[in-house]
């Protein structure tokens, strides 16, 4: 009889892990200045060993300082993307929800745009924090609009995220009409979403939500899937399912907030991976939830890579390409669907 | 029969008697323009062409600017029609302009041919370097009838650039990166302004193989092109210059850096083609070959 | 062991059940008839807690619902819903599996033992060849026993149903009910069932409560409760109330106009 054991979120787990792996060594070697592959991979170990050895002054900067934590934040971005996606999901119970429809990445867009706008901060200081707390600030809002009676009821939540994201997006259009062309330009960078100012201080921004996120949802699992089937079934099997629904709606909301304030509005990872999972492992999330995160991380990571080699010097916008996989990939999944099991 | 004939000559004649002179000029994108000469109302439609008009010694001919023209001082006091790609085509009909100048550079394909269409003549100019610029300036010269002003002006900036030439003759060219966008990383490539600017000031610009005008460069290659002197042209008035200096300090391997030499260039000196191309010019020579202008 | 005390409830203004009391005794099968809006499916709510009645107190075996933990009343009532659709296709052994969430604790995966008793489940339920089908591709009448299955792996004292016998073609209504009755007379679980169909209520319930406008109207064994006078004063219109054939239970039929 095949089910979600213990043993089995272990493998996939490990499996996808070693594929992460695997992207992350790649992702090393690869870019628009090109270093050996050996010499990549030795300068970062080298590095988590502490000594200096191999390569030129620029070749570790450009190794350590640019692609390494564009690696690292690319892959907790998709992590927390993907995660957020999965939760939002089951949250609202609609397959078409992706982490920005309830306005979080809007909020956040206002935030930056407003900051942008009075000349505070530039990428790398300054403009996630302002971001970050444009994204909170709505998922206040939405959240005091989106109850029904006091309590978070799906539908409403959705409506009210709709409507304030819509609202918000009025609020960017005026913005942007207002500003000049270079701020334009920073603007519109910022909202395709990139990772070319990746540092340590956003890694370490984001670093706490993501990883507190990843181990605090997944112990509500199983709650999610009883939550599935019917509110009322779960409140008859013994789920508070208004608390469910509060953590789940607090905690996706800040992932997607940490996420979007380090690299702007990328798009497809959060709708496009939870789904992609779904139809390769099945939607019970104790295999979803860790097997979503992994697949995220690698996705991200591999589109990143790609977005800063493929037409080297130029950069691409990392948005572009994950729409441009992601999308054909999922369709090609959609089709196979039935030839696939579950495990 | 005679009468008709006679009628006939002397209608043509009272036609052509009663409009007034004008002259046919064919732009710099190969249009045919006319309009009454010399223009005694005339609309820019960019910054450039404004400072270009003035240094020809026109001033109360212009009626109206764009938002964009900051210099000189009395630019900013004239009426103003709009950006480079909105026009507020109202008041260009209430300003009743003889002729309207536009850039090819800036403003819009369809807003040249709608102001054709309302019946105001639009003469373009295009300038692509510093010489197109002197061209430009001649042009510009015939067309408001300002022509010895002009032929002036060209020869002081010819003088100058050679004197720049010059000065910085058999000298090494320092790699050079002009950094004009801070969010994402834009610089110039071949073609543009900064790329002519850099060159003729005894540089080298690390990004002039790039295509593109306004290539965006990841600060990988960036590292790997070394340069030795990098230069922000400040466009941004909010811009914080402390906070770009901030930025480039991680990145210490890049000589430019360690040897402290960034500097803030004003871009209206070094991406307008008008006649203060030339202080850009010098002011981009200084800042590459210092040494050489301790005297001055 | 359920003790119903003087509970009155309202989702707004209205009254929808007013100073309603009874009692189930262990091991009875009951049944809750009444008219569209008399409160059967909302009685059924209180009764696992879904809802919370505005005054008046719910009792299992003497202890408040309102103190006891969620897991706690899950491990005891279990209830078949009306609803058998699943938002997301879960396959049959995951929805049963699903019956031992209250007894999973911090660990959330199943141990051999919840398999067991699913498996059991299953099998008493004639579901153990669907098992690992996805359940939005079985009929009403296996997704109904798919549900009472999940209701068993949830080892329960009492089952709810509600509505249970609606979209199912006789065949099914019978092997539903026949299942049902024997998980009372043999394991002994405690049934409660709203139904508005009265003649099956009638034949398979031990005792019936009749609801009116949110009050009980009647409560006794089925030929107290169905006669032709509770029937009218109730639902307003005459019916004919013999007796069934070969049990003997009161059965009701519809008459025509031309009939009377």
């Amino acid at each position: 009889m095949k089910m979600i054991t213990l043993k089995k979120v272990v493998i996939v787990s490990v499996l996808l892990g070693c594929l992460l792996i695997l992207v992350v060594l790649l992702s090393i070697t690869m870019g628009s200045v090109k270093v050996p592959p050996l010499r990549s991979i030795r300068i970062l170990l080298e590095s988590i060993l502490g000594s200096k050895e191999t390569g030129s002054e620029t070749e570790r900067a450009i190794i350590l300082s640019l692609r390494v934590p564009r690696i690292i934040l690319a892959g907790l971005v998709g992590a927390g993307l993907s995660l957020s996606g999965v939760i939002f999901q089951a949250l609202l119970r609609n397959p078409l929800a992706d982490p920005y429809i309830l306005g979080v990445s809007s909020g956040a867009a206002v935030g930056t745009i407003f900051a942008i706008l009075m000349g505070l901060g530039s990428l790398s200081f300054g403009l996630p924090i302002a971001s970050f707390l444009g994204a909170l600030f709505t998922v206040i809002v939405v959240f005091y609009f989106g109850r029904q009676d006091g309590k978070i009821h799906p539908n409403t939540l959705l409506l009210a995220g709709v409507i304030i994201s819509a609202f918000l997006s009025a609020l960017i259009m005026f913005f942007i009409s207002v500003s000049q062309k270079e701020e334009l330009h920073t603007i519109i960078f910022w909202l395709m979403g990139d990772f070319s100012f990746s540092n340590p201080q956003a890694i370490r921004m984001i670093l706490p939500y993501i990883l507190f996120g990843i181990c605090f949802l997944y112990f509500h699992a199983q709650q999610l899937n009883l939550i599935l089937l019917g509110e009322e079934h779960a409140l008859q099997l013994g789920v508070n399912v208004e608390r469910l629904r509060l953590i789940s709606y607090l905690s996706a909301s800040l992932i997607t907030a940490a996420s979007v304030s380090v690299c702007g509005l990328i798009g497809f990872v959060g709708l496009i991976v939870p789904h992609s999972v779904r139809l390769i492992f099945g939607p019970d999330h104790r295999l979803l939830m860790p097997s979503s995160v992994l697949v995220g991380a690698s996705f991200l990571i591999a589109s990143d890579t790609f977005a800063r080699s493929l037409l080297a010097p130029i950069e691409l916008p990392v948005g572009v390409i994950t729409a441009a996989f992601g999308g054909p990939f999922f369709i090609y999944l959609l089709k196979t669907r039935k030839v696939i099991k579950t495990l | 029969m005679k009468i008709f004939f006679i009628l006939f000559i002397l209608i043509f004649l009272c036609t052509s008697v009663s409009s007034p002179a004008t002259h046919p000029f064919k732009d710099e994108v190969g249009r045919e323009v006319t309009f009454p000469f010399p223009p005694k109302r005339i609309v820019s439609l960019a910054p450039n062409i404004t400072e270009i008009l003035f240094t020809l010694g026109i001033d109360e001919e212009i009626v109206g600017v764009s938002i964009h023209c900051n210099f000189p001082e009395k630019a900013k006091d004239k009426i103003q029609v709009g950006s480079y790609i909105s026009l507020d085509f109202e008041r260009v009909v209430s300003l009743k302009p003889d002729l309207v100048i536009a850039t090819g550079a800036g403003n819009t394909r369809d807003m040249v041919e709608r102001l054709g269409k309302l019946g105001f003549p639009t003469y373009v100019i295009f300038p692509k370097n510093f010489n197109d610029i002197l061209q430009s300036i001649a042009h510009l010269g015939q067309v408001v009838d300002r022509e010895k002003e002009a032929t002036a002006v060209i020869q002081d900036m010819k003088r100058r650039r050679q004197k720049m030439v010059e000065l910085t003759h058999g000298l090494p060219r320092p790699k050079v990166f002009l950094q004009i966008g801070e969010a994402p990383i834009v610089t110039v490539g071949k073609g543009s302004f900064g790329d002519d600017l850099i060159h003729l000031a005894g540089g080298e610009n690390v990004s002039g193989n790039e295509k593109e005008m306004y290539p965006r460069l990841g600060m990988e290659e960036i590292l790997k092109r070394s340069p030795e002197v990098i230069l922000i042209s400040s466009m941004n008035p909010k811009g914080d210059y402390r906070r770009i200096l901030q930025e480039w300090a991680h990145w210490k391997m890049i000589p430019a850096v360690k040897n402290g030499r960034i500097h803030l260039i004003d871009s209206d000196l070094i991406d307008r083609p008008s006649p203060r191309i030339i202080n850009g010019l010098e002011e981009v020579a200084r800042m590459l070959h210092p040494e050489r202008f301790k005297k001055y | 062991m359920i003790e119903v005390n003087s509970i009155s409830f309202r989702y707004h203004q209205d009254w929808v059940l007013q100073d309603v009391s009874f009692r189930v005794e262990k091991g009875e099968f009951i049944g809750v008839i009444g008219p569209n809006g008399s409160g059967k499916s909302t009685l059924l709510k209180i009764l696992y807690r879904l809802l919370d009645p505005q005054r008046g107190e719910v009792s299992f075996k003497l202890v408040p619902l309102k103190r006891m933990n969620r897991m706690d009343i899950a491990k005891r009532v279990a209830v078949v819903p009306q609803e058998t659709h699943a938002l997301f296709p879960f396959r049959v052994m995951e929805i049963v599996l699903m019956g031992r969430f209250p007894y999973l604790g911090r660990l959330m995966f199943e141990r051999e033992e919840d398999l067991e008793i699913a498996r059991k489940a299953m099998d008493w339920t004639k579901i153990l060849p669907f098992s690992e089908r996805p359940i939005d591709e079985l009929s009403g009448g296996e997704r109904k026993r798919v549900f009472i299955a999940k209701a068993l792996a949830q080892e329960p004292e009492i089952i709810l149903l509600d509505e249970p016998t609606t979209n199912l073609d006789i065949h099914h209504q019978i092997d539903f009910l026949n299942l049902i009755l024997t998980l009372n007379r043999e394991r002994g679980l405690t049934i409660v069932m709203a139904s508005h169909d009265m003649n099956i209520a009638s034949e398979f319930c031990d005792r019936l409560i009749l609801l009116k406008e949110g009050g009980i109207y009647k409560m006794g064994t089925p030929g107290e409760v169905v006669t032709q006078e509770n029937i009218e004063h109730v639902y307003g219109c005459e019916v004919w109330v013999d007796q069934h054939p070969v049990s003997g239970m009161p059965r009701i039929s519809l008459l025509k106009k031309e009939m009377k």
